[in-house]
């Protein structure tokens, strides 16, 4: 077990929502970086998809004046993680390293309580074991477990992106490489809405965003599960500023 | 004139004695070593139809339970319905709605046991046998509902290889070590009052039966120091399993109760279900004891409609009780105001789903509350028979309200989904059903079904006492 | 280990009164209580049969298994998260209201199974008093059985057979168990 001396860092996103144009550009980037298997079109539309991240469309306005409202939803890394206690096996566990909620496929047993208790519906299931088709075997990351059929996934936030370049910091010796890494999703975000740091880093360009964003709110923040993103949205129904 | 009125006096005696006595079994005593026979002869009659039972209820657990069971282990827990948000279904639904049948047992057993409810007398073993068993039934869907099942024995606390230990802190090992509790507790408190019946049994029979029931009957002879421990140890398991089933049904609410599900989140969980178990748990005795009298030999005389009175007036009193918290629960929910929680309580009423709102308060309120107060009713198995099992049908409507209804609707309406069962769960769950009556029937013929020493100490301990000019029953207390 | 030939005094169900008074009859002629067993196929109290009380330590075995399943509760719960803390969803590291719910199931799963275990055990340890049975016991007659000192003259158990007993002698000890 790698012994980090270091003190703990805390990680933490800012997704813009006034930025946010629905592109589903994140989904695909997060389904290629995590090794996130195809469900099929029936599959995912009884609700079985097996994506980390997801964005919801809400629609607003009264016709004919109606647009849409897009909110990228994944796994908030919540501080006080709801799903975490409920786990018979630990495998739900919060890192102390990362300040994120693991998910250990291994001492999964799929008893699928920690799915019921997250209010953000973060979560999905391995329903089946699905098959990789041909050329797309190819593509997998080879950083990243494929998980088996009965086991509960979810957004991790790149883990294996964060433990690479603190291996990559401590090795060479510097620091602010551990910085520059971002998400699969942050990095594919064509409008830079999604954005993502180190909270306890001074000079992170998100803190402030994260802390102190007068446009700033966090769902269902009335839970008390203290989330690790951060929404900004002006003139929204959370308040802010228009 | 005198004599005259003593004659009349005499013949309405004799008449009111022998009323009593066809009415209460405790009045109408008869040798031990009849009854004796009547329960032996009850354990070893079969028909073909019983075998017939048997048969198609073997079929039917090896091919809805374990077949599909196998099925669903290899090809994946997607061959049933759940889906994003509702994770538990018929599954968990069914769960509860055993583990509540289970409650009956004890209930019967050791509350009225401690309480000295005489009317308990002949059923207290059929009682038992029903929890027994319908915890082996809902025991198994912890199991068929995991993931992976294979490996289930993350969740047992003892030291091994992997570092692997479970987390105390998770509702689901509070089940897992409630419901060990509770299945050891239980059967062995079918077992105690058992052994000396088993002696008997065993002084009855013959050839491999005979060795069976003489290894179980432990030397059994009938001393006083044998009769003294075993009450102390029936005694001490009276009084502790009591706490135990409460805090069975206790703890499957707060797999519930302490989660954020809106809907879930609720204080009075833990009683609202121990009164809905204990509503279910007896109802399902008066359908079991309709069952027994209509189709094993003799049990017209154990089973009287005494008992169905009895228990038709607790099943009152348990429906009142459920209402109560039923609606306690939903006005304070509803009072609290939280957004969620009120749309989940209007779609429970007016939902795509809602006739199992309805089904669950006509089964558990109206139908309870319009005939149980009729003791004409009361005392008519046959028409007990269809409300209990009316009760358990509401019953298991209201564990499907809570579940897969409460989850489908949570605070993202983005994310809303209906739950449509699969056929494979809902053979699952009719091979639990099979596998409880067959394990049902099974026993029914291999052990004494009626605690005879138990009669036959209740016929000792009544008399007809003569109060003024009514002779009135009354209990003498030998213990 | 008694050698003496055991007798057997057998009564009908109903005739309590005379197994009390037979077993009076049986002292007063001499034969120490020690000496006397009651079988019988309905629990009949020592104080009905006017005997001394019969002991059981099936309750202080009880109470053994409690303590041990409340120790071993709390060894579960605190121990593995004593050498291995892991945190979820902030909470502390020794919780007393979720360790309630363990500790709780625990220590009554100990005294029930200990309970079982006292029975077993105590039934099982070889036991003072006459050995012997007649399956008529389980038919609900009330056995009386006594050995006799040599010094007590068996002829008086005629008074026996005047209360309704019906007398067998010499019985052979039986085998029940395993």
């Amino acid at each position: 077990m790698a012994q980090v001396t270091e003190q703990p860092r805390k990680w933490g996103m800012v997704i813009d929502l006034d930025l946010c144009t629905g592109c589903n550009a994140c989904v695909t980037a997060c389904a290629m970086e995590n090794n996130i298997h195809y469900t099929g079109e029936d599959e995912v539309a009884y609700g079985r998809g097996l994506y980390w991240m997801r964005i919801q469309r809400y629609w607003h306005g009264e016709y004919p004046n109606v647009g849409p409202e897009f909110t990228p939803m994944l796994c908030q890394q919540c501080g006080e993680a709801p799903c975490e206690p409920v786990c018979p096996t630990y495998a739900s566990v919060h890192s102390n390293e990362e300040q994120i909620n693991l998910q250990v496929y291994n001492r999964c047993i799929g008893t699928r309580y920690c799915a019921n208790n997250c209010p953000y519906h973060a979560r999905v299931f391995n329903f089946f074991d699905y098959e990789i088709p041909a050329p797309m075997n190819a593509y997998l990351n080879p950083d990243v477990t494929v998980r088996s059929r009965g086991v509960m996934e979810k957004c991790t936030f790149c883990v294996h992106r964060l433990v690479h370049a603190r291996i990559d910091a401590d090795t060479q010796g510097d620091p602010s490489l551990e910085n520059e890494v971002t998400t699969a999703c942050a990095q594919a975000c064509p409008t830079n809405a999604i954005m993502f740091g180190d909270l306890t880093d001074e000079n992170s360009p998100i803190r402030t965003l994260f802390e102190r964003s007068e446009r700033g709110f966090q769902i269902m923040e009335e839970l008390g599960t203290f989330p690790s993103i951060t929404y900004l949205k002006g003139g929204g129904v959370y308040g802010g500023r228009d | 004139m005198a004599a005259e009125t003593s004659y009349l006096t005499g013949a309405r005696a004799d008449l009111e004695q022998s009323e009593l006595a066809e009415e209460h079994l405790m009045l109408d005593p008869r040798p031990r070593e009849e009854m004796n026979q009547m329960v032996m002869e009850a354990m070893t009659t079969t028909t073909p139809v019983y075998w017939a039972w048997v048969g198609g209820l073997a079929l039917i657990v090896a091919v809805c339970l374990f077949g599909v069971w196998g099925y669903m282990t290899a090809t994946g827990i997607g061959i049933t319905g759940i889906r994003r948000p509702v994770f538990w279904g018929v599954f968990i639904v069914t769960f509860v709605f055993w583990i509540g049948i289970s409650h009956a047992g004890t209930f019967v057993s050791a509350i009225l046991r401690v309480f000295k409810a005489e009317f308990r007398r002949p059923f207290t073993r059929a009682a038992e046998l029903m929890t027994t068993f319908g915890l082996a039934g809902g025991a198994m869907y912890p199991l068929i509902h995991l993931g992976r099942v294979w490996t289930f024995y993350y969740m047992v606390p003892y030291p091994n290889a992997r570092w692997l230990w479970p987390n105390m802190r998770s509702p689901l090992v509070w089940d897992f070590l409630a419901i060990t509790t509770y299945l050891l507790s239980s059967t062995i408190y079918l077992y105690l009052p058992l052994i000396p019946d088993l002696a008997m049994a065993r002084d009855r029979t013959t050839g491999l039966r005979h060795r069976i029931y003489r290894l179980l009957a432990l030397g059994w002879r009938g001393t006083e120091a044998e009769w003294h421990r075993l009450r102390k140890a029936i005694n001490i398991f009276a009084f502790a399993i009591i706490p135990v089933m409460f805090s069975v049904h206790t703890i499957v609410s707060w797999d519930f109760a302490v989660g954020v599900v809106a809907g879930w989140h609720s204080t009075i969980f833990g009683p609202y279900f121990i009164i809905g178990a204990i509503l279910s748990g007896v109802a399902a005795v008066v359908t079991i004891l309709f069952v027994l009298r209509s189709t094993m030999r003799n049990f017209k005389y154990f089973i009287r409609p005494e008992h169905f009175d009895a228990l038709g007036k607790l099943l009152l009193v348990f429906s009142m009780a459920w209402a109560y918290f039923f609606f306690n629960e939903y006005l304070l929910s509803w009072y609290g105001g939280e957004e969620a929680v009120q749309r989940i309580l209007t779609l429970h009423a007016t939902g795509p789903s809602a006739w199992v709102w309805y089904l669950m308060l006509i089964c558990n309120v109206a139908i309870p509350w319009l005939t149980l107060w009729n003791r004409r009713i009361r005392r008519n198995p046959l028409a007990m028979f269809f409300i209990t099992l009316a009760i358990n049908v509401g019953m298991y409507a209201e564990r499907y309200t809570i579940i897969p209804l409460t989850l489908g609707h949570q605070r993202m309406p983005f994310d809303w989904g209906i739950y449509n069962p699969s056929i494979f769960e809902i053979s699952i769950a009719i091979g639990t059903m099979a596998m409880f009556c067959l394990l049902y029937l099974l026993a029914s013929r291999a052990i004494p079904l009626i605690p005879v020493w138990e009669v036959q100490e209740g016929q000792m301990a009544h008399s007809l006492k003569k109060v003024g000019k009514a002779h009135v029953p009354s209990v003498t207390e030998l213990e | 280990m008694i050698t003496e030939p055991i007798h057997l005094a057998l009564f009908e169900e109903d005739q309590i009164n005379e197994a009390a008074e037979a077993i009076s009859i049986l002292r007063s002629q001499g034969v120490p209580d020690r000496n006397i067993s009651v079988i019988s196929g309905v629990p009949l109290s020592e104080h009905i049969l006017g005997r001394p009380m019969s002991w059981s330590r099936v309750g202080l075995i009880g109470l053994v298994g409690a303590v041990a399943g409340f120790l071993a509760a709390l060894a579960i719960t605190y121990l593995p998260v004593l050498i291995y803390p892991l945190n979820v969803g902030r909470m502390p590291v020794f919780p007393i209201p979720t360790t309630l719910v363990v500790v709780f199931e625990l220590t009554m799963l100990g005294l029930l199974i200990s309970t079982l275990l006292g029975v077993f055990v105590e039934t099982i340890t070889p036991s003072y008093g006459p050995h012997g049975y007649d399956p008529r016991i389980a038919h609900g007659k009330i056995g009386i059985l006594f050995t006799c000192p040599p010094e007590v003259d068996c002829e008086s158990y005629d008074q026996l057979v005047a209360l309704g007993a019906e007398l067998t002698h010499n019985l052979q000890e039986r085998k029940l168990w395993p």
